[in-house]
C-alpha cells in the first residue's frame, strides 16, 4: 500500500449566515493516491465544492473548524497563507466550472497560462511563455503561439476550458483538482475535455479530483468514487462496484434516477422524492432518512457513521450496514 | 473598423457643436434686445454713434447671417475679437485656459489618486468600521456645495490665519500681485481651490471604485488567480484594479468638460482667473463672441472627453468592439 | 413558438389580463415599502425632508408664531446682530431675521426643486416612453436628440441661460430640467423596451388597446419604480445646482431670499458675521444630505438588485 497523496481526516467547515451556521462540510474523510483519479459525486449545494475549495483553503468566506488535510506530509490546515501560496497553483491546481467567467478578460491567455510559472518558479517573461506555448499545444489548442496572444473573449468555451486546464498543468501539480469541469459546457466538448483529463492523468501521472452531479463522467473517469450528502460522505469504494451494488440508499436512487444503457430491462426512471434537506437545520439522525424508501426507525435517531460494507465498500447506512440488499420497487 | 467609428463619431460630434453654439446665439439674441455690449463703458455715446456700433459688431443683422459668418470664421481659425476689450477672443482663451488646466488637472490628478486606494480599502475592508467612516464622509462629499465649501475654507485658512498671526494661505487669484508668480507662490494659490475640486471627484469615485472593485472581487476568475498561489496584494491589484477600473476611465472622461464648466464656480469663488470665470464675466456683458468662442471650446471638449472615454475602454477592455 | 404564456395570453379575459398584469403586483409596493421602512436611516432622512417641507409651507405662520419678523423688512439700526434672544440666529447686513430668511429661503429652494423634478421627469417620461414605445426612426431621432442635450456642457449652460434670462422660480426650473430630462428619458426608454417584450403587453394589444391607453395605463405603472428612484436621487442634486446659480446671482434675486443667494456677499461678512455664512449652507447641505440618502433608501427599497 502506498502513501496517500493528500489526506483529508473529519474535516469540517461552517459558513455563519444571517439564518444560522452552514456546516457545508461536516466530518468528511478520503484519501487520494498517487496518480489516481477520484471521483466526487453528490447534488449541488452537498459541499463537494467546499471539500476541494477548503483542501486549498479557498474557502472564504466560509471557516474550517475541524479536521486536517495531510499533503505530502504536512497539514495544509495548520499551514500559513504564505505557505498556502506554495502549495497553490505549483503542487496542487484548481479548474473550475465555467470557464467563461474563470479568466481574468483582460489580460492576454498566454500570459495568464504563463503566470504560475512566473509566481512559482521565478521565471522570466520569455521563458515561461515558451513553457506555457507549449502547455497550450499539448493541451489540444492549435496554433497556440498564436492564440497565446488572444484574450480568453477570444476562444470557445471548451477552448477556454482548455486554456484553465493547461495553466493548471503548467507547473506539473501532483494534484489537479477539476470542480465540474464539463458542466457548462456542450455535450460534444464534454466529451472531449473528459478525454483530455484522462488524458493528462496517463500523461502527466497527475492525481485527478474530478468532482461533479453526473454519474455518468464518473463511470468513465475514476477508478474510486465518494458519493457526498449534505456535507457528509454516505458512500466510498471502487467506481464499478459502486455502480453494480450500490450500499447507500441516496446512491441507489441516483442511480435510478439516470438513464442507463446497460439497464437489464426496461425500468421506468424515478427521480428522488422531496428536497436536499436545509444544511442550518439538518434532520436528526440520517440526514437523508425523510427522502429515503428504506428507512427503519433507527434511521430518524442515530446518525450512521461510514463503516465497511461489503468487501470494498464502505457506506453510512443503518441499513446496508445490517446486511440488507438494496433492492427497488 | 476603429476609423470608421471614429469617424462616426467625429460626424455626430459636429451636429452637437453646431447645436450648442446656435443655440448659445439664440438664447443672446432674443434676451439682448437692443442692447449692445460696451455700451456701459462710455457713457458719452450718441444714439447715432451706438447705431454705428451695432453696425459694426454686426448685431444689426438677422442671427442666422450672423452665426453664418461665424462659423465661417471658425473654420479659418478665426474666432473674432471680444465686443468688451476687441482683443482677439483666442488670446482670451489662449490667457485663461492655461490657469483653468493647472486648477482642474491639479484637482483630477489628486482626486484619482486618493480616491483609487480609498475605493479598494473600501471594498477589501468593506462592512468594517473604516469602510463605514469612508462612505460617511463620501456620502457628505456629495452634499456640500462647493462654493460653501470654498467659503468655509476661506473663512478658516485665510481670515481665521490671518487674524490670529498664523501663516495663512490666499484665498483669491492665481498668484500674488506683487512680487508673486513663482513656482511656491502659485502653488500656495492652488491649494484652498484644489482642495474643494478634488475633495468633490474624490468622493465621487472613490464611491465608485468601491463598488466596482466589490463586484470585481466577487468573479470567478479572481478565484482562479488565488487559486493560482497569488498574494493577497497581487489578486487585488493586478487582477481585480485593472478591471475595476476600467468604468472609472468613462467617468473621467466625462469630467473633461469639467476643465471649462465643473470649475467654474470654484474658479468665482477663488477668484481663479481660468475659462470659467470669463465666460461667466463675459456673459454678464453680452460680449457675444467671447461667449460663443468659450462655448465653442466647452463643447469640443464634452464631445471629446466622451470620444476618449469610449476609446480608452476599447485599450483597457479587450472585449470592446467598434462598430 | 407558442410557450404556456402565449397559451394563457388566449384564454385569458380582458379584464383580468388588464388588472392582473397592469401595473407591477400589489405585493411589489408592500415589499418596497416594507425595505424601506426598516432602514432608519433611510426613514430618518425622509422625515428629515417631510419636516422641511412643512416648515417650507407653512412658513407665513411660522414666521409670525415663532420669530415674529417678515423675511423682508428691514431693520437698519439691528444690522449684524448677533445670534440672541430677539434674532435666534441673528440679523444681516440690512438687520433682516436670518431665521426668518431662511424659513422662507427653504420655501423658494424645496420648492424649486420638486418643480424641476416634476417638469423633468414629465418631459423625460414622455419622450421615453414614445421612443421606446414606437422604435424605429421616432426612436432615432429622439434618442440623438437626448444625446446632444446631455452632451452640452450642463451647468455652463445653466450659467449661460440663467445669466440670459434672469429667471423667476418657475423658469429656473425650467432651465434645471432642461437638461435633467435627457437621463430620465433614457431611463424610461430602457425600462419601456423591457417592458414591451413581457407577454402582458402583447396580450393587451391582442384585445385591441390603443397606443395611448398602452402607455399609460400599462407601461407608466411599470416605469414608476424607476421614476420614483430617479427623483429621490435627483432632489439633492437640483438644490446644489440651483444654490450656485443663487450664489452666483444668477437664479432667485434678493430681496426673495432662497439659501444660495444669502450667501452671495458671504465674503464681506467673515471678519465680523461668519455666522451669517455658517446657517445657509449648513442648511443646503444637511438638505441635500438627507436627500441623498432617502434618495439611496428608496433605490434600495424599489431595486434591491441595485444595492452596494
Amino acid at each position: 500500500m502506498t502513501q496517500p497523496l493528500l489526506e483529508v481526516n473529519d474535516l469540517h467547515t461552517v459558513f455563519k449566515t444571517k439564518d444560522g451556521v452552514v456546516k457545508a462540510v461536516d466530518g468528511v474523510s478520503f484519501e487520494l493516491n498517487p496518480g489516481e483519479t477520484l471521483g466526487i459525486v453528490g447534488e449541488s449545494g452537498c459541499g463537494k465544492s467546499v471539500t476541494a475549495l477548503s483542501i486549498m483553503r479557498l474557502q472564504r468566506p466560509g471557516r474550517i473548524v475541524g479536521g486536517s488535510v495531510v499533503f505530502k506530509g504536512h497539514d495544509l490546515t495548520k499551514n500559513t497563507e504564505e505557505e498556502m501560496r506554495e502549495v497553490r497553483g505549483k503542487e496542487i491546481a484548481m479548474i473550475f466550472q465555467d470557464p467563461m467567467t474563470s479568466l481574468n478578460p483582460v489580460y492576454r491567455t498566454g500570459w495568464q497560462v504563463a503566470e504560475p510559472l512566473r509566481l512559482h518558479h521565478g521565471w522570466d517573461a520569455k521563458r515561461s511563455m515558451v513553457s506555457a506555448i507549449n502547455m497550450l499545444g499539448r493541451v489540444g489548442i492549435p496554433s497556440a503561439a498564436d492564440r497565446a496572444r488572444d484574450y480568453p473573449h477570444q476562444f470557445s468555451g471548451g477552448m477556454r476550458q482548455r486554456v484553465m486546464i493547461a495553466m493548471g498543468l503548467t507547473t506539473t501539480p501532483a494534484v489537479l483538482i477539476a470542480d465540474e469541469p464539463t458542466t457548462a459546457l456542450d455535450v460534444t466538448i464534454q466529451a472531449q475535455i473528459l478525454d483530455l483529463l484522462r488524458h493528462v492523468n496517463r500523461e502527466f501521472g497527475t492525481a485527478t479530483m474530478l468532482i461533479t452531479h453526473n454519474l455518468g463522467v464518473v463511470a468513465g473517469m475514476c477508478q474510486r468514487v465518494i458519493v457526498m450528502y449534505a456535507g457528509r460522505i454516505v458512500e466510498a469504494g471502487p467506481t464499478t462496484d459502486v455502480f453494480a451494488h450500490p450500499k447507500h440508499p441516496y446512491t441507489w436512487s441516483l442511480l435510478r434516477s439516470i438513464p442507463r444503457l446497460d439497464a437489464e430491462r426496461h425500468e421506468p426512471l424515478k427521480p428522488i422524492e422531496g428536497l436536499p434537506p436545509n444544511l442550518i437545520d439538518l434532520p436528526e439522525g440520517c440526514a437523508f432518512h425523510p427522502r429515503c424508501s428504506f428507512r427503519v426507525e433507527r434511521c430518524s435517531r442515530d446518525t450512521p457513521r461510514l463503516q465497511p460494507v461489503g468487501d470494498t465498500q464502505r457506506a453510512a447506512c443503518w441499513v446496508t450496514q445490517s446486511g440488507v440488499e438494496l433492492k427497488g420497487a | 473598423m476603429l476609423a470608421k467609428y471614429v469617424a462616426r463619431r467625429f460626424l455626430a460630434s459636429i451636429v452637437v457643436v453646431l447645436g450648442v453654439t446656435a443655440l448659445t446665439l439664440a438664447l443672446m439674441k432674443t434676451t439682448s434686445g437692443s442692447y449692445v455690449p460696451g455700451i456701459d463703458l462710455n457713457p458719452a455715446l450718441r444714439p447715432e454713434d451706438i447705431a454705428r456700433l451695432r453696425a459694426d459688431l454686426g448685431l444689426d443683422r438677422p442671427g442666422w447671417q450672423w452665426y453664418a459668418t461665424w462659423i465661417w470664421g471658425v473654420l479659418h481659425g478665426d474666432f473674432g475679437h471680444s465686443m468688451i476689450d476687441g482683443s482677439t477672443v483666442w488670446s482670451h482663451v489662449a490667457d485663461r485656459l492655461p490657469n483653468t488646466i493647472e486648477l482642474t488637472g491639479t484637482a483630477i490628478l489628486i482626486g484619482v489618486l486618493i480616491a483609487i486606494p480609498v475605493g479598494v480599502i473600501g471594498a477589501l475592508r468593506h462592512g468594517t468600521k473604516t469602510d463605514h467612516t469612508m462612505t460617511v464622509v463620501s456620502v457628505a462629499g456629495f452634499a456640500v456645495p462647493q462654493f460653501w465649501m470654498g467659503l468655509i475654507l476661506i473663512l478658516v485658512f485665510s481670515v481665521t490665519l490671518e487674524q490670529h498671526g498664523l501663516p495663512w494661505l490666499p484665498s483669491s487669484g492665481a498668484y500674488s500681485a506683487v512680487n508673486g508668480g513663482d513656482f511656491f507662490d502659485r502653488l500656495e494659490h492652488l491649494v484652498l481651490p484644489a482642495t474643494v475640486l478634488s475633495f468633490f471627484y474624490i468622493s465621487t469615485w472613490s464611491r465608485f471604485i468601491r463598488s466596482s472593485m466589490l463586484e470585481v472581487l466577487s468573479q470567478d476568475y479572481i478565484r482562479t488567480a488565488r487559486a493560482k498561489g497569488m498574494s493577497e496584494r497581487r489578486v487585488v491589484y493586478l487582477h481585480g484594479l485593472r478591471n475595476a477600473l476600467i468604468p472609472l476611465i468613462t467617468l473621467i472622461g466625462l469630467e473633461l468638460p469639467g476643465l471649462v464648466s465643473g470649475g467654474l464656480v470654484v474658479e468665482v469663488v477663488f477668484g481663479w482667473p481660468g475659462i470659467g470665470k470669463l465666460a461667466f464675466e463675459r456673459a454678464l456683458q453680452y460680449d457675444y463672441t467671447t461667449v460663443m468662442g468659450v462655448t465653442f471650446f466647452a463643447t469640443l471638449l464634452v464631445v471629446a472627453g466622451n470620444l476618449l472615454a469610449d476609446l480608452l475602454y476599447g485599450v483597457l477592455d479587450p472585449r470592446i468592439r467598434y462598430g | 413558438m407558442i410557450g404556456p404564456s402565449r397559451v394563457a395570453e388566449l384564454d385569458m379575459p380582458g379584464a383580468a389580463v388588464e388588472t392582473a398584469a397592469g401595473r407591477p403586483a400589489q405585493s411589489y409596493w408592500n415589499e418596497s415599502w416594507e425595505r424601506l421602512r426598516h432602514n432608519p436611516i433611510g426613514m430618518a432622512a425622509g422625515v428629515l425632508i417631510l419636516i422641511f417641507a412643512v416648515i417650507a409651507i407653512l412658513a407665513p405662520l411660522f414666521s409670525a408664531v415663532l420669530t415674529h419678523f417678515q423675511p423682508q423688512s428691514i431693520d437698519l439700526a439691528a444690522t449684524f446682530r448677533p445670534p440672541g434672544s430677539t434674532h435666534m440666529l441673528g440679523t444681516d447686513e440690512l438687520g433682516r431675521d436670518t431665521l426668518t430668511r431662511l424659513i422662507w429661503g427653504g420655501r423658494v429652494t424645496l420648492g424649486i426643486a420638486f418643480l424641476t423634478v416634476g417638469m423633468a421627469l414629465t418631459v423625460g417620461t414622455t419622450f421615453g416612453m414614445a421612443a421606446g414605445y414606437y422604435g424605429g426612426w421616432i426612436d432615432d431621432v429622439l434618442m440623438r436628440f437626448v444625446d446632444t442635450v446631455l452632451a452640452i456642457p450642463a451647468i455652463f449652460l445653466f450659467i449661460l441661460m440663467s445669466i440670459l434670462i434672469h429667471p423667476n422660480a418657475i423658469s429656473l426650473a425650467a432651465i434645471i430640467a432642461s437638461v435633467g430630462w435627457g437621463n430620465v428619458a433614457r431611463l424610461v426608454r430602457g425600462e419601456v423596451l423591457s417592458v414591451k417584450q413581457r407577454d402582458f403587453i402583447l396580450a393587451t394589444r391582442s384585445i385591441g388597446a390603443r397606443d395611448f391607453r398602452m402607455m399609460f395605463r400599462h407601461l407608466l405603472p411599470n416605469v414608476l419604480p424607476v421614476l420614483i428612484v430617479a427623483a429621490s436621487l435627483g432632489v439633492g442634486q437640483i438644490i446644489l445646482i440651483e444654490a450656485a446659480l443663487d450664489f452666483l446671482g444668477l437664479g432667485i434675486q434678493p430681496p426673495t431670499s432662497s439659501w444660495g443667494n444669502m450667501l452671495t456677499n458671504a465674503e464681506s461678512y467673515f471678519y465680523h458675521s461668519a455666522w451669517l455664512v455658517y446657517f445657509p449652507g449648513i442648511m443646503i447641505f444637511v438638505t441635500v444630505l438627507a436627500s441623498n440618502i432617502f434618495g439611496n433608501a428608496i433605490r434600495d427599497a424599489f431595486d434591491p438588485r441595485l444595492k452596494t
